[in-house]
């Protein structure tokens, strides 16, 4: 077992490690961009598969918490250029324009770097604690949960579009500063910015391996699978389940944050439908119960997408093919690539280890009962 | 008192559509436990084919009506047999693969009809005005309204008071237990996904003359849609046409104090209130569990 764990942490690694050096072979500032804003995606993959895939908890609704801490940044970022804009004691140039006369209360402590830092991984993670309590505490599940997640992040994205003086409506927050630290100035076409989402990436993906593999991981595994189960051995399932979704809300917060000094703007299309359908696809693709498959998987479907979106025959035909791509694995893979890849390990193994494999990897017919309607097959299956 | 009768319209007008929608998915989710994500595409369909009929056969709306439920239910019967009849078991995954689907139909859309706005000319027939005490609307809402209410009660009797209906809800209650007694389940599952997506293609062949038709209209309805149904209980087509009604109204109520966009937001925020503490729906009859 310990062999198995040192394996993938050292697979985890090399996959950091490659990400890591990549600016020393490519050295071109809008390839680094667009990797960077790749590598964001890869984050919220693992945001969604801590949540969905090791806890069954599937989120429609995920890119709130990546709109929520992009907006942060953005609040933080605009503070910044006032002095230039509007003066000293003036205000973001879209207030200005939507006749507000003082700064909003809500924006006021966004001129601390320390609070905007801290909000960007707070606000989307208590908010998700929040939304998370109120579902789970009600027993809230499946199909259900997938809804409500879906309604919440519809009604936080009407407000942000309605609410126009204070968040820029429709256009969002534009015009941004740049961000900098330490010294350090985080131009989005740099290999610093690159630098910063790099680490960031793997420092999330290490946090969520170290949560899938403490007790709590196992749990909320165990929840996943047989949620009554775990109730009648006396654990306070709502709990966990309310963690795991706070904790990928955070790591979602703080890829929106870098989303925002990547993109160099924070708009209400980022917590939008098609983003967050996206991200399911994505964790889909690459597979759902392995973190580092899922952000393989957002990396791959991005990228390509990337690459095809430049040639002028395969940008409207792109779109079908993914439709079509994501139909077949859904059929024929429904743990993605990443648990096809398992599969095909196990199945190449020597006989003698194949029987402690299957213990531990997962169990295709027991995923996705957590709907009431087939819960009957399946306990009979 | 004009006014309250306009309000009252307003609203109504609204719960027509949602209803017309809704009823597709309803009786899909119903009966099936499939989380259609294509429906909006489907609705879309159909206003695609009203108004290609129109522009390049010069049908009116009304006679293309017959001919776009049978297209579009055929296309639902196709998709069944392709893809979702695999996927019974996974409720979750029928929400990806239709989620597929759905973007698959509007690409294809968009590749072969453009993705210009279109539209489609209201039947001549029905665009004047009707006075209703003392309030007016035009006279193809109330047609639309009349038809929902029609095609509700068409799916309501066959559901009720026919064998098939019954074969159906025997279905719904066990559906093992129900094909030991030598019903069918996946023709009936095929049959009831294909009229799920004609009704669908009918709505949007209804919806087309009041909206603008794009490859992307589908989409803001399918969230409504499924909203009415979760409202509205599952496996209760009276809770689905109580919901939109209920939804419809007080959207329309909302939308005159405040704002549409707002309006919006205190609804799907009461859904979700409403899930959390009635997860089974509002209008959910009483079931030995």
């Amino acid at each position: 077992m310990s062999e198995k764990v040192s394996l993938q942490i050292l697979l985890y690694g090399v996959v950091c490690l490659a990400i890591l050096l990549f600016p020393l072979v490519v050295n071109d500032a809008f390839l680094l961009n667009k990797f960077s804003r790749y590598l964001v995606f890869g984050m919220l993959a693992i945001a969604l598969s801590l949540s969905w895939g090791y806890a069954g908890i599937l989120n429609l609704g995920q890119a709130m918490t990546f709109g929520l801490g992009s907006y942060c940044m953005a609040m933080y970022l605009k503070l910044k250029t006032v002095p230039i804009h509007t003066g000293s004691d003036g205000l973001p140039d879209f207030m200005v324009w939507n006749n507000l006369t003082e700064l909003p209360w809500v924006w006021a402590p966004f001129h601390s770097t320390a609070f905007a830092l801290l909000a960007g991984i707070l606000v989307p993670a208590l908010f998700a604690g929040l939304l998370g309590w109120f579902m789970f505490g009600g027993r809230v599940t499946g199909v259900y949960s997938a809804i409500i997640t879906l309604a919440a992040m519809v009604v936080v994205n009407l407000i942000i579009v309605d609410q126009q003086g204070y968040t820029g409506g429709f256009n969002g927050i534009t015009d941004l500063a740049q961000f900098d630290m330490f010294g350090f100035e985080f131009d989005a076409y740099s290999a610093s910015t690159y630098y910063l989402v790099a680490i960031c990436l793997t420092v999330a993906l290490f946090v969520a391996l170290a949560v899938t593999r403490s007790k709590t991981g196992l749990i909320l595994q165990a929840v996943r699978d047989q949620e009554e189960r775990v109730r009648f051995f006396g654990y306070d399932v709502a709990l966990y389940k309310t963690f795991v979704f706070s904790v990928s809300a955070g790591i979602a917060g703080l890829a929106g944050m870098l989303y925002t000094i990547v993109m160099e703007f924070a708009s209400p299309t980022f917590l939008g439908v098609p983003l967050s359908l996206s991200i399911v696809i994505w964790v889909a693709v690459g597979g759902r119960r392995s973190l580092l498959g899922a952000m393989l998987g957002a990396l791959l479907v991005t990228g390509v997408q990337g690459a095809l979106s430049e040639s002028e025959a395969f940008l409207e035909t792109w779109t079908l093919v993914m439709g079509g791509l994501f139909v077949l694995i859904v059929l024929l893979l429904p743990q993605g690539l990443a648990g096809a890849f398992q599969s095909l390990a196990a199945r190449l193994q020597p006989a003698g280890k194949i029987s402690t494999d299957k213990k531990t990897s997962p169990d295709k017919k027991t995923e996705s009962r957590d709907s009431g309607k087939t819960a009957h097959a399946g306990e009979t299956a | 008192m004009d006014f309250v009768v306009s309000q009252i319209l307003t609203g109504l007008s609204l719960s027509s559509i949602l209803l017309l929608v809704a009823l597709g998915l309803a009786v899909i989710y119903g009966v099936t436990g499939v989380i259609n994500l294509a429906h909006g595409e489907f609705v879309m369909l159909g206003a695609y084919g009203a108004w290609l009929l129109q522009t390049q056969f010069g049908w009116g709306l009304l006679a293309s009506l017959v001919p776009i439920f049978i297209l579009v239910g055929i296309l639902g019967w196709l998709i069944e047999v392709a893809v979702i009849r695999h996927l019974y078991d996974r409720p979750l995954d029928t929400i990806l693969a239709t989620w597929g689907l759905g973007v698959m139909i509007q690409q294809i859309v968009r590749l072969t009809a453009g993705g210009e706005l279109r539209y489609v000319q209201m039947p001549p027939s029905l665009s004047s005005s009707v006075n209703i005490l003392g309030a007016t609307d035009s006279a193809y809402r109330l047609f639309v309204l009349g038809f929902s209410l029609v095609l509700f009660a068409l799916t309501w009797f066959v559901y009720r008071y026919t064998s098939f209906g019954l074969r159906l809800r025997a279905i719904t209650q066990n559906r093992s237990v129900a094909s030991c007694f030598g019903i069918n389940s996946d023709r009936a599952y095929r049959m009831t996904f294909a009229y799920g997506a004609g009704l669908a293609g009918l709505a949007g062949a209804l919806i087309s003359p009041l909206k603008s038709v794009s490859p992307e209209m589908g989409t803001t309805y399918v969230v409504d849609a499924f909203m009415v149904v979760v409202l509205g209980g599952v496996q209760s087509l009276l809770g689905t046409l109580a919901s939109s009604g209920l939804l419809g109204e007080v959207t329309g109520l909302l939308a005159y104090y405040g704002n549409d966009t707002i309006a919006k937001a205190l609804v799907l925020l009461g859904i979700v209130i409403i899930i959390r503490f009635r997860p089974q729906g509002l209008f959910a009859p009483r079931v030995r569990a």
